[in-house]
C-alpha cells in the first residue's frame, strides 16, 4: 500500500530550479532512503511533504489523499538542522512537542518517560536541554519526534554524531517501527546504513530523480558482471563463462560471456557436473553507485 | 487535532514559558515595590518641604507712605483649595483632608518703625525680608523688597501675598466693604457648565474635565505600556525558535498562522497580566478615591469605558501580530526588536500628538486619526469621552470596522512575514519580503 507519493513535483527558488518534476512513491511500513548529494533537493522534497513551503506545481499524497494539513498530526520530522529550547527542561519539551501532535499533556507526558527510558535518559526528564551533551540531546530530539508514534516518519541524518553503541539503538528503532508497520523515511549520507536498514531508496540529483527502487535490485542494476561461486572442485569450461579466476579456498570468481544472464551460467555449470554450494552476484555497495550517479552527472 | 486546538497548545506552552521566567516575576512584583520605594524617596524632601511651608514665614514692613495701618503681625493665608475640590470631599465625607491641610505657603508680616531696625532683623535672619513703602507710594507706586543673598524660591510667592494685603487696605478705608472683597477676590467661586451639541447640560467642572480627559490618556498610557512591554515578549518568542533550531519541527506541526496566533495570545496574556496584577496593586492603593469619584456626581464616559476592553483588544492584535511578523524577520533578538521598533513608535503617536488633539478634541485631525488602524482604538476612547455628541455613531461603526478589517490583514501579513522570517537564517531580502507578502 502506497502511504505518501510525490506527483510530478516542481519547485523553484527565484531562477534556481530545486525540483525538475519529480515522482516516486513510499509504501506503508517501509524504511525508505532518501539520498542524494548536499543541495540536490532532499530537504525541499521533505519541506513539501511537510507543508512548511509549497511545490509550484504537482502533487502530493499521503494516506491516500491529497496531502492536508491535519495530515502532518500522523507524521514526524527530524530535521537535519535541529535543536531544542534549551532553557527547558527535556519533559516540558517532549510534552510541548506531543502536544502539538494532538497527544493530551497528561499522555504526552506519560509517553516521554516511556520513550526517555528507552533511549537509555531515564535520568534526564527534569534536566535543563543545556545541560544535555549532543549526543543526549540528539536522542531525546529522536525520542521527542517518535513519542506521538507517527505513521509516517521523516529523519533527517538521525544517527550522525552518535557513538557506534547508539547508533546501533537508533537503528533498532527504526527496525521496531517497521516491524509495527510504521513507515520511515530516511533522509541520509551513511550508506552502510541504507543498506542495512532501507527496503527502498530514491536518489535524487539536481533536482532530479536518478536511481528509484528496492535497494537489492538497485545495487544488482548497478553491480559488476561477475558472480562469486563457491565450489570444493575447479569448475568446468562452459560457454556462457567467459572465464573463471580462483579466489583460493574454493571460492571462484566467475565472468560471464557477453550476453550471458546469471541464470544461464549457473544453469550451465551444474548441467557441466560443477559442484556448487553458494552463488552470489557482485552487488555495487550503495557508496559506489552514489558516487557513479553524481559523477556521471557532473561529467 | 483542530486549528484552535494547536492554537491553545502554543498559546499555554508560550505563556508558562514566559510567566516561570525569573525574569518576569521580577518584573511583575518587583516594578511595583521599586516604583513605591521610587515614590518614597521623591516624596521625602516633599514632605519635609510642605512641613517647612506650615512654619509661617516672617516678613517685615515699613510703611512709610502710612497706608497700610498695621500695629502688629498680619497673617496672610496660601492658596486656598477650589471650591470645587472642597465640596467634592465634603461630600465624600473627607472634609478632615482639607481643614488640616495647608495649601500653600503661609506668611506674616510684622510692622517695623524703620528700615534699619528691618534690616537688623533681616541679618540676624528673624525675618526672611522686608518691604518698604515708600511714602510716595500712593502717587508713585514704588515699594522697595530687601532680601537676604540667597536663593528663596517663595519669593514670588511673598511678594503676591503683600500684594493682596497692599490692595486690601488700600480699599478698606474707601469703598464698602463687600466691594472692597470683590475687588481683592472678584472670582473667589466659580460654578461652570458645558453645553453639548444636542444643548444639554453637562457638569463642566474641573472634576469632569479631568476625568473626561484621564479615561483616554490612561487607555493610551496602558496600551502603549502593554505593546512596549510585550513587546519584548514577542521578540523574545520569534528570534527564540530560531536561535534553538526548533524552527522545522514547529512548522511540521502547526502552520505560521497557528503559531503566530498562539504566540500573541501567550505572550500577550503574559503581558497583560502583568499589568494587570499592576494596575490591581495600584488600585488597591488608591481605593480612598473610588467613594470621592462616586459622591462627585460627575458623568463617566460610559461608552468610552465600555468601547475600551474590545478596542484595546484590537489594536493589541493590530500591533502585536506586525511587532511579530516584522521582527521575525530579524535574525536575532537584537535585529527583531529593531524592525519592530517602528511599530512602537506608531503606537505612541496619539499619545505624543495628545496635547494638539485636546486643543480640537473633534477637529480634522481627530476624525482623520479615528479612521487609521494605528491610531482608532485610543481616538475613539478620546472623542467618546471628551463629548460624545460629537462623535456620530457611523464613526464608531465604521472605525471599529476598519480596526476589525486591518486586524485581520495584519494577522495575515503577520503570519506571512512570520513564514519568510523563521524559514530564512539571515534577515531576508525586501524583494522577497514583498512578493511573498502579496502572495
Amino acid at each position: 500500500m502506497v502511504i505518501l507519493a510525490y506527483e510530478n513535483v516542481i519547485k523553484s527558488y527565484g531562477s534556481t530550479l530545486a525540483l525538475r518534476g519529480v515522482s516516486f512513491d513510499v509504501r506503508a511500513g517501509e524504511i525508505f532512503g532518501l539520498l542524494g548529494p548536499n543541495g540536490a533537493g532532499k530537504s525541499t522534497l521533505i519541506r513539501i511533504l511537510m507543508d512548511i513551503i509549497r511545490p509550484d506545481s504537482g502533487e502530493v499524497r499521503v494516506f491516500g489523499e491529497v496531502r492536508r494539513r491535519d495530515h502532518l498530526d500522523r507524521m514526524g520530522y527530524l530535521p537535519e538542522e535541529r535543536g531544542l529550547y534549551t532553557k527547558l527542561t527535556v519533559i516540558d519539551v517532549m510534552v510541548y512537542f506531543g502536544a502539538l501532535k494532538g497527544l493530551s499533556r497528561v499522555e504526552a507526558r506519560r509517553r516521554a518517560h516511556v520513550w526517555l527510558e528507552r533511549v537509555e535518559l531515564p535520568e534526564v526528564a527534569s534536566w535543563k536541554i543545556d545541560r544535555l551533551s549532543k549526543g543526549m540531546s540528539q536522542k531525546v530530539q529522536i525520542a521527542a519526534i517518535l513519542l506521538s508514534d507517527p505513521e509516517l516518519c521523516v529523519l533527517d541524518e538521525p544517527t550522525t554524531g552518535l557513538d557506534p553503541v547508539n547508533v546501533r539503538l537508533v537503528q533498532s528503532l527504526l527496525l521496531e517501527r517497521r516491524h509495527n508497520g510504521r513507515t520511515t523515511i530516511l533522509s541520509t549520507h551513511q550508506m552502510n546504513q541504507v543498506e542495512t536498514l532501507c527496503d527502498r531508496v530514491a536518489l535524487i540529483d539536481q533536482g532530479r530523480l536518478m536511481v528509484y527502487g528496492e535497494v537489492d535490485e538497485v545495487r544488482r542494476r548497478y553491480s559488476h558482471p561477475d558472480v562469486i561461486v563457491h565450489s570444493p572442485a575447479a569448475l568446468p569450461r562452459v560457454s556462457s563463462v567467459a572465464t573463471i579466476a580462483s579466489g583460493g579456498d574454493g571460492v571462484w570468481r566467475v565472468s560471464p560471456a557477453e550476453n550471458a544472464s546469471y541464470s544461464q551460467v549457473l544453469s550451465d555449470l551444474v548441467g557441466a557436473g560443477a559442484q556448487i554450494t553458494r552463488y552470489e552476484p557482485i552487488l555495487a555497495p550503495m557508496e559506489e553507485i552514489f558516487l557513479r550517479v553524481v559523477q556521471e552527472r557532473v561529467a | 487535532m483542530t486549528h484552535w486546538r494547536r492554537i491553545w497548545t502554543v498559546a499555554t506552552f508560550e505563556f508558562l514559558q514566559a510567566v516561570k521566567r525569573p525574569g518576569y516575576l521580577i518584573a511583575t512584583f518587583g516594578m511595583p515595590l521599586f516604583l513605591a520605594a521610587y515614590a518614597g524617596i521623591i516624596a521625602l524632601p516633599a514632605y519635609f518641604a510642605m512641613r517647612a511651608d506650615r512654619v509661617p514665614a516672617i516678613h517685615g514692613v515699613v510703611d512709610a507712605a502710612g497706608v497700610l495701618h498695621l500695629t502688629r503681625d498680619e497673617r496672610s493665608a496660601g492658596q486656598p483649595l477650589p471650591e470645587e475640590v472642597k465640596k467634592m470631599m465634603e461630600a465624600s465625607g473627607q472634609r478632615g483632608v482639607f481643614d488640616d491641610a495647608d495649601f500653600g505657603a503661609e506668611f506674616v508680616f510684622r510692622p517695623f518703625a524703620s528700615e534699619a531696625e528691618a534690616r537688623a532683623a533681616l541679618t540676624s535672619q528673624a525675618i526672611k525680608g522686608y518691604f518698604v513703602v515708600l511714602a510716595d507710594y500712593l502717587s508713585q507706586g514704588v515699594v522697595e523688597v530687601y532680601t537676604l543673598d540667597s536663593i528663596d524660591l517663595t519669593r514670588g510667592e511673598s511678594r503676591s501675598a503683600f500684594a493682596m494685603l497692599l490692595r486690601q487696605r488700600l480699599l478698606d478705608s474707601r469703598l464698602d466693604p463687600k466691594l472692597s472683597a470683590r475687588v481683592v477676590d472678584p472670582l473667589r467661586e466659580t460654578r461652570r457648565f458645558s453645553i453639548t451639541k444636542t444643548g444639554a447640560l453637562t457638569d463642566g467642572g474641573n472634576t469632569a474635565g479631568i476625568l473626561r480627559i484621564a479615561v483616554p490618556v490612561l487607555f493610551t498610557v496602558l496600551f502603549l505600556m502593554s505593546v512596549l512591554m510585550t513587546s519584548g515578549f514577542l521578540m523574545q518568542g520569534t528570534a527564540i525558535e530560531k536561535e534553538n533550531k526548533v524552527v522545522e519541527v514547529l512548522l511540521a506541526s502547526v502552520n505560521p498562522d497557528e503559531i503566530l496566533s498562539g504566540k500573541l495570545l501567550g505572550l500577550g496574556g503574559a503581558g497583560l497580566l502583568q499589568i494587570v496584577v499592576w494596575l490591581a496593586l495600584l488600585a488597591a492603593g488608591g481605593l480612598g478615591i473610588v467613594p470621592l469619584i462616586l459622591e462627585s456626581q460627575v458623568e463617566m464616559p460610559w461608552l468610552a469605558l465600555a468601547l475600551a476592553i474590545p478596542l484595546f483588544l484590537m489594536a493589541y492584535l493590530f500591533f502585536g501580530s506586525l511587532m511579530l511578523g516584522t521582527g521575525s524577520l530579524g535574525s536575532n533578538m537584537r535585529e527583531a526588536q529593531q524592525l519592530a521598533m517602528v511599530w512602537s513608535l506608531t503606537a505612541a503617536m496619539p499619545l505624543m500628538m495628545m496635547a494638539a488633539l485636546l486643543r480640537e478634541p473633534h477637529g480634522v485631525v481627530s476624525r482623520i486619526m479615528t479612521f487609521l488602524p494605528f491610531s482608532a482604538a485610543p481616538l475613539i476612547i478620546f472623542r467618546a469621552s471628551t463629548d460624545l455628541s460629537f462623535l456620530a455613531w457611523w464613526e464608531v461603526s465604521g472605525a471599529v470596522l476598519l480596526l476589525v478589517a486591518s486586524t485581520w490583514v495584519a494577522l495575515r501579513l503577520g503570519a506571512r512575514l512570520f513564514r519568510i522570517g523563521l524559514l530564512s537564517a539571515s534577515r531576508p531580502k525586501l524583494r522577497e519580503v514583498i512578493r511573498q507578502a502579496r502572495l
